[in-house]
């Protein structure tokens, strides 16, 4: 996750044309304070044939952060929070733990973790040219575009598609690794529970 | 005789109009500070240390932009950018921007199996296979595993962590594609643009600073509390330049026209206001060329300096009219030759005492002594040569100057009476008492004028950013580069422990970008190793066979990462070959107690081939030591002057001794009643009042009774007087403590030199 550090190099950008869009597909999002749900990611990487595919459990608070439990082919957590990312085996040693009041670029993590689960098109505008379009009744996709050399160096395209919530994710890495993610079973409740209220507030 | 003499004279002064065209053409003006300092002959390596690191930063500008929330800041940031760009002529703006760091990136990646950063190393040595197996595995699956490079030449990711560190070096950090940092309240941007001109070349006008300060004004007046902190060498250089220039025209003009102001109150004649001018001009045209043989360079300060010489250059003048007025025209070679005696010992006195200054090392301090000796010279020549052959009209006594020769009469004369003597007694106390109350002080800030504000900017920006110190440093020599870079790895484990301990925040050292063969070697083995066991762990999990990249077979050399774009940021710090040895510098950042600093002398203490520089210190340490060399130089002069007297004066040498003795004296009580500290320059200043105080003395015996010579006197201490006394204004505290040494010491002297006087009618000689 470090090297999101070059996801820093985002600016400010605005697309005008597409806050028609913008406005349709947040009209169709639900707002919620939290998330929770199941995932499956397949993820191409050079080097290895078959896509490596993983499945778990997510929790995304707003004002708290966001746990990705990977469950399968091994335990392992990811809390990236508001002051912190930090990962974890499923032994319980901490893989590595940063700190964002020093390193501005995991805010930036952070937010774009943020608003791509819970569908922030706003906050996503600012770093990409959002494209796309409703999809039936209450659908739709988004395809999103870096619009700074920074975020380029990382990603070359990432799609989104939902309906109340943001059912799928796919991510197009300029180094031509492709996840896509999948989530199922999403929910607004319940609250998070001790063990992860005490991780989210690591 | 006389004629030959005053047509070499011209033909000399011819000379010295031709490379004054060519100097001034060329301006070989020195205004750096550091020419100033000595330099340091046990020690030239620090020396060179000294100049690369300051050659490098010459022409750096680093800006702050702060506001108090992020947006505003960067707002203030574009404000200040769009300022500063239409200033293209002057400035251009630094890249530090992505393209470098990623030619940084490229050019590291073959060898990225042998950079590990001291905690990598340490995990890597003790990490158990499940732990590397579970630890790639998480990255790889980890979602958007955005890499600097392929998964399987990094399977531990690692390489991002070593550019983290590396990135340590500074507390700024890339944000919404601009340098951010958060401190003192606000939110901050950093800048950095490069002066196109050599900071040491003397422009015209101050266009870096002029920019700077268009760009400070905008961001405060278009963003709410918004501040922009500027440092660099050429604002300092710039403002050295305009102060200098301004003080040169204060204190070389306003004396001049005080001077001249002077001479026609005395003598209501053009001539003698053409002449002296005469005198001063060439005095200060010689001095300058004579100055610019011998040291190629001229330092501003040394104009600044130099300027003053105009109140002494003008004695000689001054003593010629004074003697000559009321007498005929065909007198004027005899006035001259009853003067030269007289003269010529007052020259001697005041040209050993400019010289005496050369004594200390300082190469500033050696070109203001050879300036001012050959200055007075010149203008000592140009009157004894010139004068009679020019000034051939009458010049009758005005009223003025016979009321001022009339004064000596009514002057106090000290005589074995009861008042004399308790004045003696009140005088001898409040000089003991002044000098018990004497605290010396030599700090490297004396030499220093910068303007408050810049200083403040530049203490601002080091506190926000932790620059490193240029004034404290470690010096690491080997007999290879190898050797070098291996010291510089032992020294950095001591300093580790230091830094755990807060005791300053990091270094910078060209190891840590350059690795030594020997540990690159062995990290390579280890990184190897362990991305192995990683690698064969994620094959297990996921059925398939991935394997490790190949990196470089040959290490990374020094000549290979000196030509690398990766060395921009450390090329000044690796010093390479000076002499049959090899150096290079560790800096410190975050040093901001100066109370540390023994600790950090102490932590190479035993450590090979590691020497601590503490620049400030060395040099306050030479200050102080000259300061005591000059004092006892100046015991020895007075002794040596009393000496010359005695030779001339015989009995009566006291008279024009004892004058300069109490006028110091005074001086020193002065400085101590006033809490103001001896410097080695308050010292330099008194050694001057031994060259000149004795002058006065010397014309009054010379001359007893004589109207003539204490109006000579009377005018040479008033415009010595206006000259130094302006001196005392100058921003620089050198300057400033020698101006008002000379000041205080040349009106006591001048006051009580006519108490001392013989008394009516008692031959001298």
């Amino acid at each position: 996750m470090r090297p999101l550090l070059v996801l820093t190099f985002a600016l400010l950008s605005v697309s005008a044309h597409a806050a028609d869009l913008v406005k349709d597909v947040r009209a169709r999002l639900l707002d919620a304070p939290l998330i929770r749900g199941q995932f499956e990611q397949k993820k191409t990487v050079a080097g290895f044939k078959k896509p490596l595919v993983s499945k778990g459990d997510f929790l995304l608070a707003r004002d708290q952060g966001v746990l990705w439990n990977t469950r399968t082919p091994f335990a392992s957590t990811l809390t990236v929070t508001r002051k912190s990312l930090s990962a974890e085996q499923g032994t319980g040693g901490a893989a590595y733990h940063l700190d964002s009041a020093k390193e501005p670029a995991l805010a930036a993590v952070n937010e774009l973790l943020f608003s791509l689960l819970a569908g922030d098109v706003a906050a996503l505008q600012k770093r990409f040219t959002v494209e796309g379009e409703l999809v039936g009744a209450a659908g739709w996709t988004l395809e999103l575009t870096p619009t700074d050399a920074g975020l380029a160096r990382v990603f070359k395209h990432i799609h989104l598609e939902g309906d109340g919530y943001v059912r799928q994710v796919r991510l197009d890495e300029t180094r031509g690794d492709v996840s896509v993610i999948v989530f199922d079973q999403l929910a607004r409740t319940p609250p998070p529970d001790a063990t992860e209220t005490e991780r989210l507030g690591k | 005789m006389a004629n030959k003499l005053a047509i070499f004279w011209a033909l000399v002064v011819l000379a010295v109009g031709a490379h004054q065209v060519h100097f001034w053409r060329n301006a070989h003006l020195d205004t750096d500070v550091l020419a100033l300092l000595p330099e340091d002959e046990q020690a030239p390596e620090v020396d060179a240390a000294m100049r690369k690191l300051a050659d490098e930063a010459g022409r750096q500008l680093v800006l702050l932009v702060g506001a108090k929330d992020w947006p505003s800041a960067q707002r203030a940031a574009d404000e200040a950018t769009r300022v500063l760009e239409a200033s293209a002529d002057d400035l251009e703006p630094a890249v530090l921007g992505t393209a470098a760091l990623e030619q940084a990136v490229d050019f590291y990646r073959p060898y990225r199996d042998r950079l590990l950063t001291p905690a990598q190393r340490q995990w890597l040595t003790r990490a158990t296979p499940e732990e590397l197996g579970g630890t790639a595995l998480m990255k790889l699956y980890q979602p958007a595993g955005a890499q600097l490079t392929d998964w399987n030449a990094d399977p531990l990711g690692m390489w991002p962590d070593w550019w983290q560190a590396r990135a340590a070096e500074t507390s700024a950090r890339p944000r919404d594609g601009r340098l951010w940092l958060s401190g003192e309240g606000r939110e901050w941007v950093l800048l950095t643009w490069k002066s196109k001109v050599s900071a040491f070349a003397l422009g015209d006008g101050s266009r870096v600073t002029a920019a700077v300060e268009k760009a400070r004004a905008q961001v405060e007046a278009a963003v709410p509390g918004g501040r922009l902190v500027a440092a660099g060498v050429p604002l300092y250089a710039e403002a050295a330049a305009a102060q200098a220039s301004w003080e040169m025209s204060t204190i070389g003009f306003g004396s001049l026209a005080a001077v001249l102001l002077l001479v026609w109150l005395t003598f209501r004649s053009l001539r003698p206001i053409l002449l002296v001018g005469v005198s001063l001009t060439l005095g200060c045209a010689v001095a300058l060329t004579v100055t610019a043989l011998v040291f190629d360079r001229v330092h501003l300060l040394t104009l600044v300096f130099g300027s003053s010489l105009v109140g002494v250059a003008e004695d000689y003048g001054f003593h010629y009219f004074a003697a000559r007025q009321g007498k005929a025209p065909s007198e004027r070679g005899p006035v001259m030759r009853s003067l030269l005696p007289g003269m010529v010992l007052a020259l001697v006195t005041s040209v050993v005492a400019y010289l005496a200054l050369g004594v200390a090392p300082f190469p500033g301090l050696r070109q203001m002594a050879v300036f001012s000796a050959a200055g007075l010279t010149a203008a000592f020549l140009t009157v004894v040569f010139w004068f009679p052959a020019m000034d051939t009209g009458a010049l009758p006594i005005t009223p003025f100057a016979q009321r001022f020769s009339a004064s000596i009469t009514r002057w106090p004369r000290i005589a074995s009476t009861r008042g004399w003597w308790a004045t003696a007694a009140i005088l001898t106390v409040l000089v003991a008492v002044g000098i018990w109350k004497l605290e010396p002080r030599d700090d490297l800030r004396q030499l220093q004028g910068a303007p408050a504000p810049l200083i403040a900017d530049q203490r601002e920006l080091g506190r926000l950013l932790g620059l490193p110190s240029p004034a404290q440093f470690y010096l690491v020599e080997g007999d290879s580069d190898e050797q070098v870079l291996a010291r510089e790895a032992a020294l950095k484990r001591q300093l580790d422990t230091l830094i755990a301990d807060k005791v300053f925040a990091g270094y910078r050292a060209v190891s840590d970008w350059l690795p030594s063969e020997a540990q690159q070697r062995e990290d390579a083995a280890l990184s190897a190793r362990a991305e192995a066991q990683a690698v064969a762990a994620v094959s297990a999990s996921t059925g398939e066979a991935p394997t490790r990249a190949a990196f470089a077979e040959e290490p990374l050399t020094p000549s290979r990462f000196l030509a690398g774009p990766a060395a921009a940021a450390i090329r000044q710090q690796w010093l390479g070959n000076l002499g049959k040895q090899q150096y290079s510098v560790l800096m410190l950042r975050g040093l901001n107690d100066p109370k540390v600093l023994p600790r950090l002398a102490e932590a190479a203490r035993g450590l090979e081939g590691i020497r601590w520089v503490d620049k400030t210190a060395e040099i306050s340490g030479l200050l102080s030591r000259y300061r005591l060399i000059m004092g006892w130089l100046i015991v020895a002069g007075y002794v040596a002057v009393l000496l010359t007297l005695v030779a001339r004066f015989g009995r009566e040498a006291w008279r024009a001794w004892i004058p300069s003795v109490l006028g110091t004296l005074l001086t020193l009580a002065t400085f101590g009643w006033a809490g103001a500290p001896l410097q080695l320059f308050t010292v330099l200043g008194l050694v001057l009042l031994l060259g000149m105080g004795v002058d006065y003395g010397i014309f009054l015996l010379e001359h007893p009774g004589d109207g003539s010579a204490w109006l000579a006197v009377a005018l040479a201490g008033v415009s010595t007087l206006l000259s130094f006394g302006l001196l005392g204004l100058s921003a620089t505290p050198a300057l400033r403590s020698f101006g008002l040494a000379m000041l205080l010491g040349e009106v006591t002297i001048w006051i009580i030199t006519p108490c001392f006087r013989p008394p009516d009618g008692k031959a001298t000689h």
